[in-house]
């Protein structure tokens, strides 16, 4: 190639030649008649080499010099047209080239260091530009959704968070969270910011796999933009509840009552007197329980047990307990009595202070619940429990398993003034937290965000089996590379080809299923590109200058001064001009 | 001759004329049948057109002249002289006949062809447009129109669509004829209605009647209410089927045709209107009335009763009151109206005088009484009162009887609660002021200044004041108490005499009291010392042990202070005694709490157990106590919540339809019908929606999605439920957990 490109107008060359021949022939012929005499020779060599010249005028012959100026620019999506003139009017003839998703850069064969305008480059082929001395500029700002975050598994019955962030949010247009349906269930007005945060919650009122929308809507109510929000709702199983309690209260009653209603498999143990017990076995329970052993305990997920039979357990079966706890993932509740309060450290797990509110509001309406005057003590292990942003309750987590308690007194209090409901909610968000969690064997996680049709979806694969095989609906099998630090962590590729729902297996575990939610080229646009933007800010960082100094290697041609053949043409001229005057 | 030709001419005028008038009553014609699809309006609004574009055009009057004029105006070659044409020859001048000949020559080929002058373009546009406007009213009127007026019991028919797809060769029956006659209940004087809107809304206990008729053979006709299936019979060529309105609901139609095909149809809404009871207004009368002994006891009773169907019957209930406390006796009458009640009217209203005389009332008595109205609703009206009102008869005296009605333990004596009394009958005093008359007013304030005063003799008493004590019983008299209930009247003579035989409860519990004693001694015994019994020296009241030295003080400040507002009171000030009424009612309280602890020293303290004894008993003989039970829990719309999920699947294409689907959609249509009863219109559209994914032609994604969006709309949330949930422990996650767990 550079044999050929010693003419920068390398593509004229044959016309302008062609041309060339036939000017001299026209020549040749107008000077036939003097074909004898010796001033034709010399007129045909001073007419050659004036059309010489002028072919060099159009063609511009070039010579290769060294070049410092190995700079190119890469245009990317939302690039800023004056930052480009500006930068073409600093570098003269640099190298321009857009990006198009996936597709090699011939750029970087020719320049050692590049101009990057635009939002970036996408994520998977920023690698394509590493070896090389990157400046990015930066795109045009992006208006819209930056950020769409929200949970991608939530239990049912548990509120759907979503946290968004509009860039450039327009007075008077609202975000709406809507159901599968289209039913709004929440809604923000935004505000006159530069970028808002916004914070929707909702419940959803079913489980399965669905679809939720953030709706964009202006004061007409037209919807400018709709976000699909895929959300898996999966419902839980009930538990197994041992209830323990060395006298009957109506506090434990009603929780008893409480929670056989709601379906869950209860064995409650009263004691009667030294040694005996009332058994009550509800919703298929069996067996009694004497004395704790981690046999026995290991097959229920929740403990709750009172202050005076926790005080009053056997070294044994205290041991037992914990073992339960720390091996199985038992979750243990203590219902409080004063004493538990006045526990020294060694006894319990939970310190108190002192604070004299016998009374806390929760809810909307506000309601308000009896509570013993103490609080918790914060410590590091101490997890809170809140209700409304009141601290209901507190557990310590002993390796799999919590140890959890309450402030709160005759809960059972407001079943009786009518609002059941405020006493499931407290009864289900401190259980819920304590009691054991079903293990899985396998855990997934996506890496990609935004997965697309055919852009590459990395996924994380988190097992303890050994050997997986991680295979698509369509039964491809997938390669998984194993961490070499932590060895159940895998990762996976997969290049998903439709958009909507789409599931990973485990071939050889079918209940492990993975489904994640592949967005359609005009969904989440804007998310995209601000991540994008994210990535190659990372990437190359945000210096608008070169981190090297370019190597000199590169060679550049230089065309030759056209002065040179300007004065030959015209020295050419002038004889042939003057030539028959002088004859005369 | 050429007469002749201007006479054709002023024809042809004439007739673009009535032509032009024509075309505009087309026009508004056009419009008026285009706009309200009646052929007579449109042929009303042609004559009435006709009539006015023809008087206001008047075609008749256009005459020869006129038409000469136009043509002398518009045609040169007339010369101004075809007027001439019109006139006989003989009339004429010579030179006038001469111009006769030449303009009729001349005019002769061009009269034939000039054009009166006309609007018929003008009037093509407006009958066009006219018609347009009406085409295009028409147009909105179907589209967005059909208001509820008209023809709206039309707007719905019965639809029957197969369950399951069907081979296209299989004729369906169609339903060529639906009849719904609503028969009202009689009383209600409304008649039979007929209907083909099978949405129905009905008066509670109406006959509804269907009348089906289909064009093929049809096997069995059912409703399907409820999930209730009811048959229909076949009378002839159409089936039928009567039924009672009870309650609301849904209800669908079913058929079979020959070949066994199943036929559903919407899913329809039957209201019931309950008829509601009447509304009974007693006007213009306080809720009490008091007469004197001596007014004319006559109340005037104004009545409003309606009722949305008609009254059946209306009376006066009156209870007379005698007596009071345990003596009472009552008495009940029912008083008819005097004016008889006309029977199903909606309003009536009614005067009835009440003779509280005739009501053998005595002073003291009192009469309670309200209206009761009945609705001809069968087989049990509506019965419906007004607010009872009291008259009473004030009594000339009043009976101290001073028994604590439901107070066992009376702890203090009644003296001891009269300030507060006394306070209140200041505050009424206060209040009443703008009401009553001067000299009333300051009669009012000086009977409670002479209460004051009996009330600070009574505790001067206690502290041994005896000369205030003289004064006090000879100033009592029980005129002077009248009207006014005093508690200390019962210290008088007169009452004297029936405490021998009455038995005053409350006096009895005073034993308890160490330093008080009882009314009955201290009026029987009046002469004497009343406190002779406590006070160890008589003649030295400041010595008197009634009390301890500090509520001695205090009483003698009380005391002092009653003083203050007995004056007020006196002075007709009663703003200025409340205050100290107050002052003197807080010692007084005081007081009297401080004599509670001799009560409250009393208690019971059991004998001491034996701590060796305790716990030690033989527990042998007690058994574990088993017990078993099983809860079927279902979540509320558990099988709603299900087909939400399953259309999600269905909407995405990741499921097929199938028969469990079609059970679940039934399951969730049963559960949001018992919801449904008591709103059918908002649930009409979701439930209707669930029945359509019965039939096959309506399971497309957008009955789908439209159905899945009604459900959530009408769901409410989960209740809240501890479940297990599912996760992952991390052995890093574990490592770190492990090392956080120092515990013990």
């Amino acid at each position: 190639m550079s044999d050929g490109s010693v003419f920068i107008n390398q593509n004229l060359l044959w016309p302008v030649i062609l041309v060339g021949l036939v000017l001299w022939g026209v020549f040749i012929w107008k000077e036939w008649s003097q074909r004898k005499e010796r001033r034709f020779w010399v007129k045909l060599v001073a007419a050659f080499l004036a059309i010489v010249s002028l072919v060099m005028i159009v063609v511009r012959p070039s010579t290769l010099q060294k070049s410092t100026s190995g700079k190119g620019i890469v245009l990317t999506e939302g690039y800023r047209p004056a930052q480009l003139d500006s930068l073409k009017s600093i570098y003269k003839r640099i190298q321009i080239e857009e990006y198009t998703k996936g597709t090699p850069l011939s750029i970087l064969k020719d320049v050692d260091s590049l101009f990057l305008l635009g939002q970036g480059l996408a994520p998977f082929d920023v690698w394509r530009l590493q070896d090389k001395p990157i400046a990015f500029m930066g795109g045009k700002k992006i208006e819209g959704w930056t950020t769409i975050s929200h949970e991608n598994k939530i239990p049912f019955r548990e509120k759907l968070h979503l946290n968004a962030k509009h860039s450039n949010p327009k007075t008077g247009h609202w975000a709406i969270l809507a159901d599968n349906g289209g039913n709004p269930l929440d809604s923000v007005p935004f505000e006159e910011v530069d970028e808002q945060l916004i914070q929707l919650n909702a419940k959803p009122k079913a489980s399965g796999q669905f679809i939720y929308r953030l709706l964009e809507k202006n004061d007409e109510g037209e919807i400018i933009s709709n976000e699909p929000l895929p959300v898996q709702v999966v419902d839980g199983k009930p538990l197994k509840i041992l209830m323990v309690n060395t006298f009957p209260t109506f506090e434990t009653k009603y929780l008893k009552n409480f929670l056989t209603d709601k379906g869950h498999q209860v064995m409650a143990r009263t004691q009667l007197t030294k040694g005996k017990y009332k058994f009550e076995y509800f919703n298929g329970a069996s067996n009694p329980i004497y004395g704790f052993t981690e046999e026995n305990l290991k097959e229920y997920d929740l403990l709750v047990i009172d202050t005076d039979s926790y005080i009053a357990l056997g070294r044994s079966s205290k041991e037992a307990m914990e073992e339960a706890m720390r091996i199985h993932g038992l979750g243990v509740f203590i219902q409080p009595n004063e004493s538990l309060f006045r526990l020294t450290q060694r006894l319990s797990p939970f310190q108190f202070n002192r604070d004299f509110i016998t009374e806390i509001t929760l809810g909307v309406p506000v309601q308000s619940a009896q509570k013993y005057p103490f609080e918790f003590k914060n410590d590091v292990r101490t997890q809170k429990i809140m209700i409304d942003s009141v601290q209901v309750a507190a557990y310590v987590p002993m390796e799999k398993g919590k140890i959890g308690a309450t402030v709160l007194q005759n809960t059972y209090q407001l079943v009786l003034d009518g609002s059941e409901a405020m006493y499931a909610n407290i009864w289900t968000q401190i259980l819920k937290s304590i009691t054991k969690e079903q293990e899985q064997k396998i855990a997934w996680k996506a890496i990609t965000e935004t997965p697309r049709i055919n852009e590459p979806f990395e996924f994380e694969v988190r097992t303890s089996m050994n050997g997986i095989e991680v295979a698509t609906d369509e039964g491809v099998h997938i390669p998984l590379i194993q961490n070499s630090l932590v060895p159940s962590k895998w990762k996976g590729v997969k290049y998903p080809r439709k958009s909507g729902w789409n599931t990973i297996k485990v071939s050889n575990d079918t209940v492990s299923k993975f489904s994640y939610f592949v967005f359609d080229k005009n969904q989440r646009k804007s998310i995209t590109l601000s991540e994008r933007l994210k990535t190659n800010y990372w990437e190359f960082g945000a210096q608008k200058d070169f981190k090297r100094i370019a190597s000199s290697s590169h060679k550049e041609l230089e065309p030759i001064s056209p002065i040179w053949f300007y004065m030959i043409l015209l020295l050419f001229l002038g004889w042939l001009w003057l030539e028959p005057k002088l004859d005369n | 001759m050429g007469a002749g030709a201007i006479k054709q001419f002023q024809k042809r005028w004439q007739q673009s004329k009535y032509l032009e008038g024509l075309l505009y009553a087309v026009g508004f014609g056009g419009f008026l049948y285009l706009s309200t699809h009646n052929i007579f309006y449109g042929i009303l609004g042609l004559l009435v057109a006709l009539g006015i574009a023809f008087w206001f055009l008047k075609p008749w009057k256009i005459s020869s002249e006129n038409a000469v004029g136009y043509i002398d105006a518009h045609v040169p070659q007339a010369g101004f002289s075809s007027g001439l044409l019109l006139s006989t020859g003989n009339e004429l001048s010579d030179l006038s006949k001469l111009q006769q000949y030449r303009v009729a020559s001349q005019l002769e080929p061009v009269l034939s062809k000039l054009r009166p002058p006309h609007n018929l373009f003008k009037a093509t546009l407006a009958m066009f447009g006219l018609i347009l406007i009406g085409l295009a009213g028409s147009f909105m009127l179907t589209k967005f129109g059909n208001p509820s007026g008209g023809n709206s019991s039309n707007t719905e028919q019965i639809t029957f669509a197969p369950k399951d797809s069907l081979s296209t060769t299989v004729e369906t029956p169609q339903l060529i004829e639906t009849n719904i006659a609503i028969q009202y209940p009689s009383y209600t004087r409304k008649g039979t209605s007929n209907t083909t809107n099978p949405n129905i809304k009905a008066v509670e206990g109406s006959r509804i009647i269907w009348n089906l008729e289909f064009d093929g053979d049809v096997k069995e006709v059912e409703m399907d209410l409820m999930g209730e299936r009811i048959g229909f019979t076949k009378t002839q060529e159409s089936y039928r089927l009567t039924k009672t309105l009870e309650a609301s609901g849904f209800y669908s139609f079913t058929f079979k045709d020959l070949d066994g095909n199943d036929y559903v149809s919407d899913l329809y809404s039957l209201e019931m209107v309950t008829d509601e009871p009447p509304m009974v207004q007693i006007e213009g009368l306080d809720n009490y009335t008091y007469f004197e002994f001596d007014d004319d006891k006559r109340l005037m009773l104004m009545t409003n009763i309606s009722d949305d169907f008609g009254i059946d019957d209306a009376y006066i209930i009156a209870t007379v009151s005698k007596g009071s406390g345990e003596s009472v006796k009552f008495r009940e009458e029912t008083v008819r109206f005097d004016r008889a009640i006309p029977k199903g009217n909606k309003r009536i209203q009614l005067q009835q005088p009440l003779d509280l005389d005739a009501l053998k009332m005595d002073p003291g008595d009192e009469l309670y009484f309200y209206v009761e109205a009945l609705d001809q609703k069968t087989p049990t009206p509506n019965i419906a009162r007004s607010e009872t009102y009291f008259a009473v008869i004030r009594d000339t005296i009043t009976d101290e009887f001073t028994v604590e009605g439901n107070l066992g333990v009376d702890l203090m004596p009644d003296y001891f609660r009269s300030q507060r009394q006394l306070i209140i009958d200041t505050e009424k005093l206060i209040a009443d002021r703008p009401n009553i008359s001067e000299k009333d007013f300051k009669f009012r304030s000086n009977e409670l200044g002479f209460d004051q005063k009996q009330l600070r003799l009574k505790y001067g008493q206690f502290m041994g004041d005896e000369t205030e004590m003289q004064a006090a019983p000879g100033q009592v008299s029980s005129t002077e108490n009248e009207g006014d209930d005093d508690d200390h009247a019962g210290e008088e003579g007169e009452e004297d005499l029936l405490d021998g035989y009455s038995h005053k409860h409350d006096s009895e519990n005073e034993h308890n009291l160490v330093e008080e004693h009882d009314h009955e001694s201290e009026a029987q015994e009046e002469e004497e010392d009343p406190l002779h019994n406590y006070v160890h020296n008589h003649s030295d009241p400041e010595a008197s042990t009634l009390f301890e030295k500090s509520l001695k003080a205090k009483l003698r400040d009380a005391l002092s202070i009653m003083w203050d507002a007995e004056l007020h009171l006196r002075l007709y000030e009663p703003e200025k005694s409340l205050p100290y009424q107050y002052d003197a009612l807080k010692i007084i309280q005081d007081i009297k709490n401080s004599a509670r602890i001799y009560v409250h020293r009393i208690g019971f303290d059991p004998p001491p157990i034996k701590e060796e004894n305790r716990l030690s008993g033989d527990i042998e003989d007690i058994e574990n106590y088993n017990k078993k039970e099983e809860f079927e829990y279902q979540m509320s719309f558990a099988s709603t919540r299900e087909a939400i999920a399953l259309l999600e699947l269905l909407t995405q294409d990741e499921k097929q339809f199938n028969n469990e689907d079609s059970a679940l959609f039934v399951a969730a249509g049963n559960e949001l019908a018992q919801k449904a009863i008591s709103d059918p219109f908002t649930y009409l559209k979701v439930l209707q929606g669930l029945r359509d994914l019965e039939k096959v032609a309506n399971r497309t994604k957008e009955n789908y999605k439209e159905v899945q969006k009604n459900l959530l709309e009408v769901l409410p949330e989960a209740e809240d439920n501890p479940m297990k949930k599912a996760g992952y422990q991390d052995e890093i996650n574990l490592l770190y957990l492990k090392e956080l767990t120092i515990y013990e």
